[in-house]
């Protein structure tokens, strides 16, 4: 078990990635993949890509993030890369059906944003789940997939 | 890194906080005393925050039972809504933990109980690093399948009174089965707080997932 207790910085700071760099070369960069949700938890018990059991635990002042470093020595370095969020747009067909839409989707405590008339629901957890529970807006028309390349 | 060093590190992580939900009665206190003994056997130091509607009942009920000192339990009051303080606005339980973990150092785990609530109830990870959900065969062997979001999003599922499943015809090892399906083969355990059945697991799970210690 490796433990990890402290976020030494961010891939993304030059210092830092110059190291990452060099380490992965020789292949000695392992990645911690979580979703974004998960990024919250202050303790983790999970492997790398290349299969290192690792103890997260750190103090609740910090935040795990996208390209947070949590190792970082000459024989190894470990990197926790953030899933991106997926995003189920919808287009209501009007109005009524745009009220409707949003009540429903805070009634199932769904995250949302906004963009233009379309409402983007992040999904957290199998698409086919948020699929079923929209079925009826969805069948009869109230609102259609507007996710690029489906629907009309 | 040196000996000093590690035990430095170790002693900047904060307690590991731990949510326990689901529906009422089934077995949630009844859990935290069954755990509280296991987990001073194993030196682990514990605290624990209660949550009740508009009363203190459950944070009393554990003050009075011996298994912890007093001053490690604290309640909150939940109000109207018992998934608010958990999900929504988990402020009143964050204030709890952080006076307890000011209060009490070093402490190695803080137990939220949630307010008793229906299968809907999730714990926001804002608020807790892991949590447990437990459900109670005396519910219906059919509860699993209901796939409500504490079932399938829980990090420990747990299926309580275990000791129930004859008088209420429930097939136990089929609503494990069932329970283990609709989570994606993610972990369930059968308890009885009654005699203590099955609660070591759970305390290995814990030791291992949140507490680090193997
Ligand atoms: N037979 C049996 N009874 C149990 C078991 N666990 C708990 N109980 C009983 O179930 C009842 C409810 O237990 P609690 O621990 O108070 O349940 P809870 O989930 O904390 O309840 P709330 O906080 O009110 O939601 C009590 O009468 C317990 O004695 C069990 O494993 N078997
Ligand atoms: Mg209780």
């Amino acid at each position: 078990m490796l433990r990890l207790t402290r976020i030494i910085g961010n891939a993304t700071e030059p210092a830092i990635a110059d190291r990452l760099h060099a380490l992965d070369h020789d292949g000695r960069v392992e990645t911690i993949t979580l979703d974004a949700a998960d990024t919250a938890r202050k303790r983790l018990r999970v492997a790398t890509d290349k299969g290192t059991d690792c103890a997260v635990a750190l103090a609740r002042s910090e935040r795990l993030a996208n390209g947070a470093v949590l190792l970082l020595e000459d024989a190894r370095a470990v990197v926790v890369r953030m899933r991106e969020t997926v995003w189920l747009a919808l287009a209501p067909r009007d109005m009524a059906a745009a009220l409707e839409l949003g009540y429903f989707c805070g009634n199932l405590h769904w995250r949302v944003r906004f963009e233009g008339a379309l409402v983007k629901v992040a999904l957290d957890g199998p698409r086919e789940s948020y699929l079923a529970r929209l079925a009826q807006h969805l069948e009869d028309g109230r609102a259609r997939l507007a996710d690029e390349g489906e629907g009309e | 890194m040196t000996a000093e060093a590690a035990h430095a590190a170790e002693a900047a992580a904060s307690a590991a906080r731990v949510g326990i939900g689901g529906p009422v009665g089934s077995g949630k206190t009844a859990l935290i005393e069954g755990l509280l003994p296991l987990f001073h056997a194993r030196g682990t130091s514990l605290a624990i925050v209660t949550n009740d509607l508009v009363t203190q009942e459950d944070a009393e009920r554990l003050q009075r039972s011996g298994l912890i000192r007093p001053e490690r339990v604290v309640g909150v009051e939940a109000g109207a809504c018992p998934h608010t303080v958990i999900r929504e606005d988990p402020t009143l339980n964050i204030e709890a933990a952080d006076l307890l973990e000011r209060q009490l150092r070093p402490l190695d785990l803080i137990l939220i109980e949630s307010g008793g609530d229906n299968l809907a109830s999730t714990f926001s990870l804002d608020l807790v690093d892991y949590w447990m959900f437990v459900i109670d065969v005396s519910g219906g062997g059919d509860i699993p399948r209901k796939r409500g979001p504490g079932i399938v999003r829980a990090d420990l599922l747990i299926i309580n009174k275990s000791d129930l499943a004859p008088h209420v015809g429930v097939d136990l090892v089929l609503m494990q089965t069932e329970a283990s399906a609709v989570r994606d083969g993610r972990p369930v355990l059968l308890t009885n707080c009654r005699t203590g059945e099955g609660l070591d697991r759970v305390a290995d799970h814990l030791a291992h997932d949140v507490l680090m210690e193997a």
